[in-house]
Formats: C-alpha cells, sequence, structure tokens
C-alpha cells in the first residue's frame, strides 16, 4: 500500500495567501515540466517496486488548468509502470474557473475517480479581495459538471472581511451538492512573502481567537450536515475519508513526483526543489531532484507516528503500533501520556486527543515527537 | 637594615568615569613604553574579559609592569594597576588603591568631573595616593580644557593648570604624561632587608601554577623557596615562583620592596588565602600585618537556579570558579518550589549582579534563571528574637512578626540643574529623605538623599537615567538600618503561591506593585491549555488579579503535501521553546518572568 502524489507547479494567477510551488508565468514550460515529471516518475519506479499503489493525487498549483493530456498522459504512465490497485482513488485538484465538459472527458478516460475543488468562499467579494480567479457562478456550473464525481471542496477561514456568517453561507451552499462527500476548511495562514502576510502584518486579519471561534462554531455546522471531523481541517460524510491524505496521517509510504513534492519510502523522507528550471535541468542531467533527505531512526518514526496519527479522530490503535514497531506505546510515551493525562482519551485499545483539544493539539504533540 | 627609596619605581593607578578613556590611556602608556609590541595590541589590553571590552568598563584588577626610559636619562619601572570604575566595585578600587603610590585622574576636556570619579577621587585621597589629573579628549570639538582645568581646581582643589592636555584616542601628548608620572608620583619607601610584608590585592586560579597571587611588596624580599604564611590563615607554602607582569606572567629572581608582582605557591584553593591579607616569611615573621581593607559586604541578593535542573553542579562549579577572583560574591545552596535546587547569592549591586549572571552564561555556557533581587532584612519577632533575612521566602508567619528594619543608603546623585524637579519627584515616589543640596557649579547640582536600598534594587536607577535623559550619576553607601513597615506580596498562579516570586515591599506600595506585577505577568506568561488567574496577595488577601486566557488555536493546519519534515521541524522548534520554561504545578513559567518584574516603572 503506497501513495503517489504528483505536482502540477501552474495556475492562471496567483492567491494573495499562496504560498506553494506555483507559477502563473511559467505556463510555457509546461511541455518540457511534463517530459522530465514522465522521467522522473520512470526512474523512481524502482523505489514502489512490489507495492501496491492504493492512491494518486494529482496537486498544484491547479492542476485543471494544464492541458488535460499531461494528466493523462501521466496516469498512462503510472498504470503501464506501477502496480495499481483497481478501486485506487484517483484525485484531481481543480479550480472552477478552469474546468469544461471536454477537459473533463479527458480526466474520465484517464480514471480520475475523485475530484477536489478549490472554492474557498462562496462570497464574490472574498474571491475577488484574495485573487481568486472564479466567482461562484463558475463553481455551481463546475458542480454541474462533476455531479456524478465523489467530490470534496475546500473552504477557506478567517479570509479578509470574512465572519462566521459568511462561512456558513459558504458551507449551507456547498452541502446542497449531493455529490460533495468531503470537505476540508483550511485556516487562512500569512506566510511570509505573500501579499496576505502585508494585511497580516497591518493587522487587517482575524486574530487566531477570533478565527478559532469560526473553527468551532464550523466543526459544529459541518457535524449537523452529517460531515464528521477526522483529522483537524478535514470533514466527510461516513467512509468518505481521503484516502490519499489519510495515508500521510497513518505513516504510510508515497512518492511525491515534480517540484517541491516530498516523499517518504524505505524510512527515508526526501523533498524535491521547488525551482522548475533546477527540475529541469537535474533530471534532463539524469540526476534526482531531490534537495533533502533524511533517513528516519527508529525512536524519531516512533515520535513521528505518534504525531501524525493524533491528528485524526482515530488516534493511535496500540495493537497496530505493536505491529509496527514490536513495542508498547504506553511504555515508549509513558511520560508524555502522563503529561497530558487530561487532555487524551485513553481506553485498553488506544489514545487519542479530546475532541476540545484537537485544535490546539501543538502544546501535546511537542511531548509526543521527542519523547 | 634602611628603609630607602626605591627611586626607580612608579606604582600608580588610573581614575576616571566611565568613557573617559581610561583603557585608551591605559593601552597608550603600554605602547610608548614598548611593552607590547603594537602590532600585538589589542584594543583595551587591560580588560581582557570579553564583558568588559564589550561594555567599555573594567571589573577586575590587571597589572601591567612597563619600564621607561625618561627625559633625565634614567631608566624606571611603572606599575599600571586597573581600578573599575563602578560604584559596585568600590571596594575592588580600594584594593588596588592600596598597592599604589599615585593615581591619575583622567578628565573628560569636554564633560568634565563626575560623580564616579569624585568618589574614587576621595577614596585615593583617604589612603593618601598622590593624585595627578590628566586632561583627555582635547581633540573633541566640544572640549574645553581650560574650564576642566580649572573645575578640577575648583571641586578638588588640586591645581590643573600644568595637567597635561592630551588625546589617548589619536595619542598626542601621551609623553607629557610619562614624564609627569616620574616627575610626581612618589618613588616607593622599603627595606629590603626587613621581615617580608606582602599585599595580597588579587588573585586568580591558573590550572598549572595553581593560586596566583598579585602582590604589592611593602616591606622585605620574596623569592622561589621562601616558606609563606599569611596572618589570617594557619597554611604554610613554598613559594614556587616569582615574577611581574608584562602583561603576562614572567619569571624573575626576587620581588623586593615597592615592587608589585606576582607570587605562586602552589596554592591549592582560593579559599586558603584572603585578598588583602598579608603575606609573611615564617623563617623571618613579620610582627604585624598591614593594614587590611574594609571588607565588602554583599548587599543585593538574589536566587540563581539552572534552568535545567539536573545542572545544578554545573552551576555550583561555576560559581566557585568565579568566587576564586571575586570575593565579594557569596553564595549558598538554596531551594525553592518553583525553581528547584539553586543558590542564594550576594552582590555588592546590582551591576555586579548582572555581570555574574552574563559571566555565567558566556564563559560557563549555563542557562539560568536568576529571581527578583532583594536586600538584608533585620526582622523582629513577637518572642524577641532577631533575624536577618535575605530571601523573602525565608520570611516567619505574619503573625510572629513583631516589626521589620530595613537596610537605608545615603545616595550622592549628580545631575544638570534643570533635572532636579524630576529626580525630588522620583524621590519622592521611592520613599526617600531629603538631606542635602549642593550647587557644585552652574552646571552641576549634588543632592544628598536617604533612601531604602529596597527601592534602589527595584528599579531606582533605571527611573533616575529615564527621567534625567542619563545626565544624572548617583552613588551610595550603607548607611543604617531603620524601622519601616513592610510587607511579604506573594503572587499566585493558578491558585498556588510561585515562591520565586514573593517580594518584601513597603505596606503603601504593595497595592500599586502588586498590580503592575500581575499585569506584567499576564504579558510574558504564554497562553496554555487552561486559563491561568495571576493573583497578588498580602497576608491571604487578594490585591490584584489577572488571567491569561487559555489557548484556542494552536495547529498545524495546513497539509503541506506529505511534507511531514516541515511539520516536525515546526513542533521541534516549539519544543525548544517549552524546555526554557519552568514548570510550576501546572502552569509553565518562562524564565524571564522572573526577573520582567524588575522593569515594571522603567516605561515611565
Amino acid at each position: 500500500m503506497a501513495g503517489i502524489y504528483i505536482h502540477i507547479p501552474f495556475c492562471k494567477s496567483k492567491c494573495t495567501y499562496c504560498d506553494f510551488a506555483s507559477f502563473p508565468k511559467e505556463i510555457g514550460k509546461a511541455e518540457v515540466y511534463f517530459a522530465c515529471l514522465y522521467k522522473e516518475i520512470k526512474g523512481k519506479a524502482h523505489l514502489l517496486k512490489g507495492k501496491k499503489i492504493n492512491t494518486v493525487y494529482f496537486g498544484g498549483g491547479t492542476p485543471s488548468f494544464v492541458e488535460p493530456k499531461y494528466i493523462y498522459g501521466a496516469l498512462k504512465l503510472i498504470y503501464t509502470i506501477f502496480d495499481v490497485d483497481k478501486n485506487a482513488e484517483i484525485t484531481l485538484e481543480v479550480n472552477p474557473g478552469t474546468i469544461d465538459e471536454n477537459k473533463l472527458k479527458v480526466y474520465k478516460n484517464a480514471g480520475i475517480n475523485r475530484f477536489s475543488v478549490g472554492l474557498q468562499s462562496a462570497n464574490d467579494e472574498t474571491l475577488r479581495v484574495v485573487n481568486r480567479i472564479h466567482n461562484f457562478n463558475d463553481f455551481k456550473k463546475a458542480m454541474e459538471l462533476l455531479k456524478d464525481y465523489n467530490t470534496s471542496v475546500d473552504v477557506m477561514l478567517g479570509l479578509p472581511n470574512e465572519e462566521y456568517e459568511d462561512v456558513e453561507k459558504t458551507i449551507k451552499e456547498v452541502v446542497k451538492f449531493s455529490n460533495v462527500k468531503h470537505i476540508s476548511c483550511y485556516a487562512l495562514k500569512a506566510e511570509e512573502g505573500t501579499p496576505m502576510f502585508t494585511k497580516y502584518l497591518n493587522g487587517e486579519l482575524l486574530s487566531e481567537d477570533e478565527v478559532a471561534d469560526i473553527y468551532d462554531d464550523t466543526v459544529k455546522l459541518l457535524k449537523e450536515y452529517g460531515f464528521d471531523r477526522y483529522e483537524v481541517s478535514n470533514f466527510c460524510k461516513e467512509g468518505y475519508y481521503s484516502r490519499h491524505n489519510l495515508n500521510y496521517w497513518k505513516r504510510g509510504e508515497y512518492l511525491g513526483v515534480g517540484i517541491g513534492a516530498s516523499s517518504f519510502i524505505n524510512n527515508r523522507r526526501f523533498t524535491n526543489t521547488e525551482s522548475i528550471d533546477d527540475y529541469v535541468k537535474a533530471i534532463l542531467s539524469g540526476f534526482t531532484a531531490e534537495v533533502f533527505s533524511e533517513e528516519v531512526e527508529e525512536k524519531d518514526a516512533k515520535g513521528e507516528y505518534a504525531m501524525l496519527n493524533l491528528r485524526t479522530k482515530f488516534g493511535i490503535e496500540f495493537s497496530e503500533y505493536k505491529k509496527i514497531f514490536n513495542s508498547d506505546f504506553k511504555k515508549d510515551f509513558e511520560s508524555a501520556i502522563k503529561n497530558n493525562l487530561s487532555y487524551l482519551e485513553i481506553d485498553d485499545k488506544g489514545v487519542k486527543i479530546k475532541d476540545e483539544y484537537l485544535y490546539v493539539q501543538n502544546t501535546i504533540l511537542v511531548d509526543f515527537i521527542d519523547f | 637594615m634602611a628603609v630607602t627609596k626605591k627611586e626607580n619605581i612608579r606604582n600608580f593607578c588610573i581614575i576616571a568615569h566611565i568613557d573617559h578613556g581610561k583603557s585608551t590611556l591605559a593601552d597608550r602608556i603600554i605602547e610608548k613604553t614598548g611593552q607590547v609590541a603594537e602590532r600585538d595590541m589589542e584594543n583595551q589590553l587591560l580588560d581582557s574579559m570579553d564583558l568588559e571590552r564589550e561594555r567599555g568598563i573594567t571589573i577586575k584588577l590587571t597589572p601591567v609592569r612597563m619600564s621607561y626610559k625618561a627625559k633625565d636619562g634614567k631608566d624606571y619601572i611603572f606599575n599600571l594597576i586597573d581600578t573599575p570604575g563602578h560604584v559596585d566595585f568600590t571596594y575592588e578600587v580600594s584594593r588596588s588603591l592600596k598597592a599604589c603610590e599615585g593615581a591619575i585622574l583622567i578628565v573628560d576636556a569636554s564633560q568634565g568631573i563626575q560623580a564616579q570619579t569624585l568618589a574614587n577621587v576621595y577614596l585615593a585621597l583617604d589612603n593618601d595616593l598622590e593624585i595627578m589629573p590628566v586632561i583627555n579628549k582635547i581633540d573633541l570639538p566640544s572640549a574645553d580644557p581650560d574650564a576642566v582645568a580649572k573645575e578640577i581646581e575648583d571641586v578638588i582643589g588640586l591645581d590643573g593648570t600644568n595637567a597635561p592636555k592630551i588625546s589617548a584616542k589619536v595619542g598626542l601628548n601621551i609623553e607629557d604624561v610619562l614624564e609627569k608620572i616620574v616627575e610626581e608620583i612618589p618613588a616607593p619607601m622599603g627595606d629590603d632587608d626587613a621581615p617580608l610584608k606582602a599585599l595580597i590585592f588579587d588573585s586568580y586560579y591558573d590550572n598549572f601554577k595553581g593560586v596566583i597571587l598579585f602582590v604589592r611588596i611593602v616591606e622585605g624580599t620574596v623569592k622561589a623557596g621562601t616558606k609563606i604564611k599569611t596572618f589570617m590563615s594557619d597554611k604554610t607554602f613554598d613559594v614556587v615562583e616569582v615574577g611581574t607582569f608584562d602583561p603576562d606572567l614572567r619569571a624573575k629572581d626576587t620581588l623586593t620592596s615597592g615592587e608589585v608582582g606576582y607570587i605562586a605557591a602552589s596554592i591549592k584553593s582560593i579559599s586558603d588565602i584572603e585578598v588583602g591579607d598579608t603575606v609573611y616569611d615564617v623563617d623571618n615573621p613579620a610582627s604585624e600585618p598591614l593594614p587590611g581593607y574594609k571588607k565588602a559586604l554583599p548587599v543585593v541578593f538574589s536566587g540563581i537556579y539552572p534552568l535545567d535542573g539536573s545542572k545544578f553542579n554545573d552551576l555550583k562549579e561555576a560559581l566557585l570558579k568565579l568566587k576564586l577572583n571575586d570575593a565579594a560574591l557569596t553564595f549558598e545552596p538554596d531551594n525553592s518550589t518553583a525553581l528547584g535546587f539553586g543558590f542564594r547569592c550576594g552582590f555588592l549591586g546590582l551591576l555586579h549582579m548582572e555581570i555574574i549572571e552574563e559571566r555565567l552564561e558566556r564563559e560557563f555556557g549555563l542557562d539560568i534563571i536568576t529571581t527578583a533581587p532583594s536586600v538584608s532584612y533585620i526582622v523582629h519577632k513577637t518572642d524577641g528574637t532577631v533575624l536577618t533575612i535575605e530571601n523573602p521566602t525565608k520570611l516567619p508567619p505574619v503573625v510572629e512578626i513583631d516589626y521589620f528594619e530595613e537596610p537605608v543608603i545615603k545616595a550622592n546623585i549628580y545631575s544638570p540643574p534643570e533635572y532636579v524637579g524630576a529626580i525630588m519627584e522620583l524621590c519622592q515616589e521611592k520613599r526617600c529623605t531629603f538631606e542635602n543640596m549642593v550647587y557644585i557649579d552652574d552646571r552641576r547640582v549634588k543632592l544628598d538623599y536617604y533612601l531604602p536600598l529596597n527601592e534602589v534594587v527595584f528599579d531606582f536607577f533605571d527611573g533616575l537615567k529615564s527621567r534625567t535623559r542619563g545626565y544624572a550619576s548617583f552613588d551610595y553607601e550603607l548607611s543604617s538600618y531603620k524601622k519601616s513597615d513592610l510587607v511579604k506580596l506573594d503572587i499566585m498562579l493558578n491558585g498556588d503561591i510561585c515562591d520565586a516570586l514573593s517580594v518584601i515591599v513597603h505596606k503603601d506600595k504593595a497595592y500599586a506593585r502588586g498590580r503592575a506585577m500581575a499585569e506584567r505577568l499576564k504579558e510574558v506568561i504564554p497562553r496554555q491549555m487552561f486559563e491561568i488567574p495571576i493573583q497578588a496577595a498580602v497576608g491571604g488577601k487578594i490585591i490584584a488579579r489577572e488571567t491569561v486566557k487559555a489557548l484556542r488555536k494552536d495547529v498545524l493546519a495546513k497539509c503541506y503535501g506529505g511534507d511531514i519534515t516541515r511539520k516536525k521541524k515546526l513542533l521541534e522548534k516549539q519544543k525548544e521553546g517549552k524546555k526554557k520554561m519552568r514548570k510550576l504545578g501546572t502552569v509553565e513559567i518562562p524564565s524571564e518572568a522572573f526577573t520582567s518584574i524588575l522593569k515594571i516603572d522603567s516605561d515611565n
């Protein structure tokens, strides 16, 4: 069991909060980028030899912005050289302003069976302010197209000039579409170097407490609509977890290809360069594009396992931990557990962070990464 | 056996206000006498500690021996003994003065004589030293050497007209200084054949030679093989080596009366000798010791704890090492519920305290927590017993206390006249008693006040500096103990008293101080998983309350693709911050909380 992540670093225009590896002006490099991407996939294939692939994820940037033939080509290649499960979850991130019937046809032929649609807000004014390229009407049209597909929608909390009522309105619009089985609610984070950071410095954004209030109310609202929080920022209808992301949180293996992509295979974590030019140069010259690589030692592996699993509502299952590490979780993490007893829910089978402390989990997790 | 004048020796020190160029002049003198090749000159040679160079102050004494061929054609030996400039180190100054016959007084040609300088001049005069004024920084555009020369005469009563007018910085007229040293500073008197009497004016521990004694030979001769003893110790030592400072140790066959040098005698522990004591020859003992120094008593006390409780022994080792060269530092083991095991340390003053803290951190790489400084109180109990309390947590219960006495200092504040109003206002707030006011000249006023030391250790100095834009300076000496209406102010965090934050304050100040401390702590204690009430209490009565709200959002919510490493690093960084906290019950307290409460009024 393993996942594959493919990074598409192109978009039509940059949102004001975005610090991901995505370059609106570089679309001219798409042809050479995908040539390299395919080459990288082939070159890294041996790493996942003998392992079943059960999720593939196209993220970005805006994967739906590039010509769909590139997506098709990538998937075709993956089917040829990897052992892809026939029920694999194959997701493509979509910007509502960049999808049409023709593209969808190609995606369907390629085997995409799940879409993740970046809406962020149903408020056109907000969308304009953060430089989204679509409006709410575009979203509705996109959802009409995707009505037969398992779909996830991204909504942002704490966008400029938005209060809980705006988020509530967005969620209510989103849940009207019956194909939406999954919603991700990420709180806006003003990253250094983005235009949003200036707003943050000018004190124009909501305080952390205000965002926390919105988050709490949103969790409640989503629950009312049958969306259960299974990870800090992820909610779904019964059984519709994002298997790709769950794999991260279960500390499963995955191969990431394309710029900025991270991988975790055979206890090694490695990450590619975030520069398209460096990436192209490295791949064409027959090298890897890795700029970071680290073997995870056993103690760190245990800490990672705890830190990742505790993000989810499932928490840690003692028996699974025992199976992986041949060691007793409660013994290994005795003091971390003791220090955080009031914030944890523990029984014979496992341990998880109490619901009300999930949004302040860092304080708890720091005891588990270094135990 | 005859007392003779050691015509070719001159022992002197330099007195100057901070920044008036003492170390620079010392460097020039050393350079001119060719003691250190110019290429080896590191700026401010005498200030060997990093800390001294950075702060531009001298803390420890470092003697240097130089030879100088004067215009009269004769060769002279100069021993320059450096002195610290700050009031906290008056004790060290008096040590170096005892080893000299004269003192060079440096006065800044644009600023004139400063308070601190004056205090040291009086100290030098008390020790019968010849004062030799030098007017420095005449290269500055604002320099007014003639006015300063007149001021020297008016204020100190020394003839300033013949004082060398120099610029140590650019090396102007340094020769004049050297000639004046020969002319004006008296040669030492001594008898090489008399029984040995050597004054120990400093010491330090050398890893190879053991304790090195810095001595001024007053009478007699000492050499390798001499069996020595001191008056205050029973132990006998065999001298292994004697020598002088160039400024590194340079071995010599003998040291004779009038000379300044060192003695190494395989002394294992610094506690075996005491600075200020007199060394004598066991086989030809002197009958009585030289007059010693005024012993320095610590007046400011605070707790020093290792941030990491397991480093207690490292802290102990470090303090022992500092004590080797700093007789005034005292410490004894202490135990706090909030901070664990540490030491209650005594200092000469706030600067001394700060310097010890910095040296522990820099030279020994220790992370430490320092509690609010306290002074030594006398507590009269209802049963008639009397206690001396330096640590608020050691106070007996209120019902057992009859009354308190607190130390009062006599402060001399020097300031330009335009700030007198501001100073008086500050002194009013600090429970001062006005004593006297004198116009020294039309640019300076001297105000004498009696004020509780308790107020000085809190934030008097900061207040004085900010209200006079840094123009005022002050020095002080302990005057007496005075009956006072004091109370213990406790701080409770989440309902538990944090002993390390307790302070003793005047009853009338308790409410304001309690409120200020609670407000301050609210700023420095980070939000945690639960709400933390901060309460200030006097005798169980709550006088102020603040609340640190519970943490609402502390999560790495973004997915970052599969970049787990990035998440992990962010958490590790957070973990580092957490490690720097002290846990009191369930509350995590950052170490700065313990010192931040000192700075409460400094924003005024």
